[in-house]
């Protein structure tokens, strides 16, 4: 058989040969129809016909393709017709049967690979439609015989088509799956996983265990879930091999939508989310990863980013409160002026009181004295001799000025030991608040039993001296209000400190 | 503070139906049809049993006032409670609920998993109780700072033995809830807390009522207003407990002492480790902030706890109700492993919550002080600054209840995931931010400061919580949609400010020259329905989505209740 020779009584020249299966002794040849004038494609069964076996085996393979004749699917040359010894072909052209298909327009498979591999979409999509055509013919009982890459072209819309048909004698359903997935591995590594393809073509490497190795070890770019499916559909049985074209079908639908995706992404044409950083420098557009272990370090930075940003929040409401609270009504806007300028000058004012401080003496005890009604912040009195000017003891607020509701209110503080009172110093107590100093027997006296010591004084701002006429031994002592500060409405009168000095030792 | 805790010290039963389903409850009995069906009836009584619990505390204000006794009581009340949580809550909830369900399909119908259980709780309960009492004086050094001579622990201590009794109660409280739950009847367990309300609100009128005072210095146990009031509480919680016997007999449940650990509660115990961490990590935050509101001003505490509890009022009252239908969505998508659904419901209901919250947040912040003085400043509670500084305590935390109501969602997601690692994990560095911040309230305040200090830290320590949990479920889920739920915060923001404001600018049309409590409540109407209006209407004109679902579901709840 040459080029140019006659086959089928004379009425197929062929053109050209496109492979040989040789295994079945199949020769795929392009032929030209002399009597209808166009081109066929033919599947030349050679073989001796005294040989019974080959015969028989000829007959099997015209018998499978002449059923073919009846199917019709895009992804599959449609068999026209099939000579056998007797009928169209005669005894001296060294044939046993010929299958005529119908011209597929495009390239060889094997001219496809020869360039190399293809992307995993674009293997998708090359194979999607011959498995549907598998899928086809497996449910009207027909084996296509697509085992051999050479039977296969690429049409120029790109899918894969059985262009010659006549499958092996013993061909099984099983073939066809394995035959989709060697396919797969042959567009995905440019190598052919199967025993008995064509010479020119690189056969799969074998891993230890004497299977094709997955073509992700051969290509890395492959995606596992590709790799898997080529694997899985040529493993011969064993966990997890996919034995139907429907489950083939199925699972490359799958790996198809992934790969699509990915390719888009390379392109450019979808935002990434690959680890790849395409811009290479230190900013990048992408978006974060969604690894988790990437998104748990982000996630401890925040946290501690958090947990900054709350502590100084918190120190800034803090600090408003204080400053916001004290100018609040219910304090009164005098202290407020005596806090904040008393504030300012705290630290040099302190090292002075200390000298002075010296000489005077710490109360052992302070309480409200009110003997005429209740309340008036009985448990902030110990912060008018606790050595802080800044904390105050402070009135209840009258609505009316003293004497309205009670001649007075004041604080009484009593000392472990009499002491020779002679002055008692008041620390910024409210503008405008008037005191006496009286001193007692006990610590809660009638009003008329404490004897006034100091008269009625004025005691407005940072420090008032009270200087007794003359010294007093007592260990009670009371700094009576007779007057409150603040304005109409909202009197009240704060301490904040007293302090009580005897009178000098000779 | 820790929303569980808290929740639970205001009634036993918020912590049953607030905190259960936190921690797996829901998880195991909402998938019974008949829970959807009793939703409204609980709805009604936890508004109901919110309402009394409320009420007996502004009471309690009235009576006492704010300052040491209140104080030494609020100290000592949750005191039962901590103790109860530590030992059984967090166990109880997640791990004995599951099972008690599980078990009613034993072939007994889980009567002697029940024997068992109530035997083992009963004896620990038991035994706790006297410890407790035994070591009252511990407890209050413990949760009192008194070196600054402003709180009074031997009347803590006083306080505390009448009231530890109440672990015992509230252990079998919990029980039968869980029992009765179970059995699928779910009436008397809602209703037992508005009994235990009742019985404490009668008990303050014969407090009111009994002559003399409590003695401070010296505290003398004999003090006949001292035994009224803790006594009396203590029989409130008894009576809850009492509550729910007859409807237990009534199942044809017959208790027995059955000794033995059923195997079935080991498989839990490692969730209920972390739970048990949780409860114990946040009691570490509630006892600084104890500490540091008893050595700054008398009356801080008390203002505090209430301040508190109003704050949770609009959570309880229509987050949850909001949530009822969402919950059981999300715990369901979370079994299912559906994190699609599960991050979409997630989204809607972070999204509703914020349009429902953040205008109450913002109007909160503006009317704080006139609720305090408004509503706490009858009787001995107008004696001071007490009532409005409770008020400015409000007004100041109002911003976080956003974000308590999110960790309350979070909390919920985590769990219907089985996580219980993370949320620990994130009240872990919530109480870690919480603590220093206390310390750090008496510091840069005035003694009479610190409790606003201290609600403005708690409100923070949410918003860390808040942010860290959605962060944390970002790592676990994936995107969360987060964008969407930040729009809505700042759409939401933008309206509530403006309506904070106009509330703002109508406090100046009410008169000051009125009677100080009538001002309080003119300007708590007034400037919140000009609040709430403006948000409204700034709301509906910014067209955001979200305001949709609420006024359809707030109309139902109003026909709903107006039926009833």
């Amino acid at each position: 058989m040459a080029p140019g020779g006659v086959v089928g009584d004379g009425r197929y020249r062929l053109l050209a040969q496109l492979g040989i299966d040789q295994r079945a002794g199949a020769h795929f040849w392009r032929a030209r129809d002399g009597q209808l004038r166009r081109d066929v494609a033919l599947t030349l069964l050679v073989g001796d016909p005294a040989d019974a076996e080959a015969a028989r085996a000829a007959r099997r393979t015209l018998e499978r393709a002449a059923h073919a004749a009846q199917f019709n699917h895009p992804a599959v040359a449609r068999v026209l017709d099939v000579l056998s010894l007797g009928s169209g072909i005669s005894a001296g052209e060294g044939l046993l049967g010929i299958v005529v298909s119908e011209w597929s327009k495009g390239t060889d498979l094997i001219d496809v690979i020869a360039d190399g591999p293809v992307t995993p979409a674009a293997a998708c999509r090359m194979l999607e439609q011959l498995v549907d055509a598998v899928e086809q013919a497996h449910n009207h009982g027909l084996v296509l015989g697509i085992d051999h890459p050479q039977r296969i072209r690429v049409g120029p819309d790109g899918v894969l088509r059985l262009a010659f048909a006549g499958p092996m004698p013993q061909a099984t359903l099983r073939h066809d799956v394995r035959a989709l997935g060697a396919l797969l591995y042959l567009l995905l590594t440019a190598r052919w996983p199967l025993p008995g393809g064509p010479g020119i073509m690189q056969p799969a490497p074998q891993g230890p265990n004497g299977r094709v190795v997955p073509p992700r070890s051969i290509n890395a770019w492959v995606p596992q879930e590709l790799s898997a499916l080529a694997t899985h559909t040529l493993a011969d049985g064993g966990e997890g091999g996919i034995r139907t074209s429907a489950a083939f079908l199925r699972v490359l639908r799958q790996a198809a939508e992934v790969a699509e995706r990915d390719e888009l992404i390379q392109s450019g044409q979808l935002p990434p989310d690959s680890h790849q950083d395409p811009d290479g420098g230190i900013w990048t557009t992408q978006r974060p990863t969604n690894d988790p272990a990437r998104r748990r370090k982000v996630a401890l930075g925040a946290t501690l980013l958090v947990v900054a940003a709350v502590a100084i929040i918190a120190w800034v409401g803090l600090s408003l409160i204080s400053f916001f609270e004290t100018d609040d009504g219910a304090t009164g806007p005098e202290v407020n002026v005596a806090e904040s300028s008393g504030k300012r000058g705290q630290k040099d004012k302190k090292d002075k009181e200390k000298q002075v401080a010296a000489a005077a003496v710490t109360p052992s005890q302070v309480q409200v004295y009110n003997p005429e009604g209740t309340g008036d912040s009985v448990d902030r009195a110990p912060k008018a001799i606790d050595g802080d000017p800044s904390t105050l003891w402070k009135t209840d607020v009258y609505k009316q000025q003293l004497p309205a509701l009670k001649s007075g209110v004041g604080l009484s503080v009593s000392f472990d030991k009499p002491i020779d009172l002679a002055k008692v110093v008041i620390h910024r107590a409210t503008k405008g608040s008037k005191v006496e100093v009286r001193v007692a027997d006990n610590p809660n006296p009638f009003l008329d039993d404490a004897r006034v010591v100091v008269k009625e004084t004025e005691v407005s701002g940072d420090k008032v001296e009270l200087t007794l006429a003359k010294p007093t031994k007592t260990s009670h002592v009371i700094v009576w209000i007779t007057k409150l500060g603040g304005d109409e409405g909202a009197f009240a009168t704060s301490i904040g400190e007293l302090k009580f000095f005897p009178a000098a030792q000779p | 503070m820790l929303p569980r805790i808290s929740a639970a010290s205001q009634t036993g039963f918020l912590r049953s139906v607030d905190a259960g389903p936190e921690t797996g409850l829901i998880a195991a009995v909402e998938k019974e049809p008949s829970l959807a069906r009793s939703t409204g009836k609980i709805a009604i009584a936890s508004l109901t049993s919110r309402i009394t619990g409320f009420l007996w505390k502004i009471m309690l204000v009235w009576v006492v006032g704010i300052g040491v006794v209140n104080d030494s009581f609020n100290v000592a009340n949750t005191l039962p409670n901590i103790v109860y949580e530590l030992l059984l809550g967090g166990v109880l909830a997640s791990v004995v609920v599951p099972l008690l369900v599980r078990a009613q399909d034993d072939p007994d119908g889980g009567e002697a998993y029940t024997q068992r259980l109530l035997t083992m709780a009963l004896t620990l309960l038991g035994g706790a109780t006297v410890v407790a009492v035994l070591a009252a004086p511990w407890f209050t050094a413990l949760y009192v700072d008194s070196s600054t001579n402003q709180a009074n622990p031997e009347l803590t201590t006083a306080f505390a033995y009448l009231l530890l009794p109440q672990i015992l109660f509230y252990g079998i409280f919990a029980l039968l809830m869980a029992i009765l739950n179970a059995k699928q009847i779910f009436g008397p367990p809602a209703w037992a807390p508005v009994v235990n309300n009742l019985v404490v609100i009668a008990t303050i009128l014969v407090f009111a009522m009994v002559p003399g005072e409590i003695s401070l210095d010296p505290v003398r146990m004999g003090d006949i207003k001292l035994l009224v009031l803790g006594v009396g509480v203590t029989l409130g919680i008894v009576a809850q407990a009492a509550m729910l016997v007859p409807p237990l007999l009534r199942t044809g449940f017959r208790p027995k002492w059955n000794w033995g650990i059923d195997h079935r509660m080991r498989e839990f115990g490692g969730l209920a480790l972390w739970i048990v961490a949780y409860v114990a990590i946040s009691q570490i935050g509630y006892m600084v902030t104890t500490r540091v509101l008893t050595a700054g001003d008398a009356g801080g505490m008390t203002a505090y706890y209430n301040a508190w509890l109003l704050f949770q009022l609009p959570y309880g009252v229509i987050g949850v109700s909001l949530l009822t239908a969402i919950m059981p969505r999300m715990s369901r998508a979370a079994a299912d492993g559906n994190i699609k659904k599960l991050i979409s419901d997630l989204s809607y209901a972070s999204r509703i919550t914020t349009v429902a919250l953040l205008p109450i947040a913002a109007v909160m912040t503006v009317v704080g002080s006139s609720i305090g003085v408004a509503l706490f400043s009858l009787g001995r509670g107008g004696a001071g600054d007490g009532a409005e500084r409770l008020g400015e305590a409000l007004g100041i935390g109002a911003f976080g209840l956003l974000p308590y109501a999110l960790v309350m969602l979070q909390l919920r997601v985590f769990y219907a995931m089985k996580d219980a690692r993370t949320p620990t994990l994130i009240m872990l560095v919530m109480t870690v931010v919480k603590v220093p911040l206390l310390y750090l309230c008496p510091v840069l305040l005035e003694s009479h400061q610190i409790v606003l200090g201290a609600m403005l830290v708690n409100s923070l320590t949410f918003l860390v919580g808040a942010v860290l949990g959605q962060m944390w479920l970002w790592v676990r889920l994936g995107n969360l949609r987060s964008k969407r739920v930040l729009g809505v915060i700042l759409f939401t923001s933008f309206a509530s400010i403006i309506g904070a404001l106009a509330a703002f600018g109508a406090g100046w049309l009410i008169p000051d020259w009125l009677p100080v409590t009538l001002t309080a409540w003119l300007k708590l109407f007034v400037q919140s329905a000009v609040g709430f209006g403006v948000t409204l209407g700034v709301l509906a004109l910014l067209k955001v989505d979200e305001l949709k679902p609420i006024t359809t579901r707030l109309n139902a709840l109003r026909s709903k209740v107006l039926k009833k």
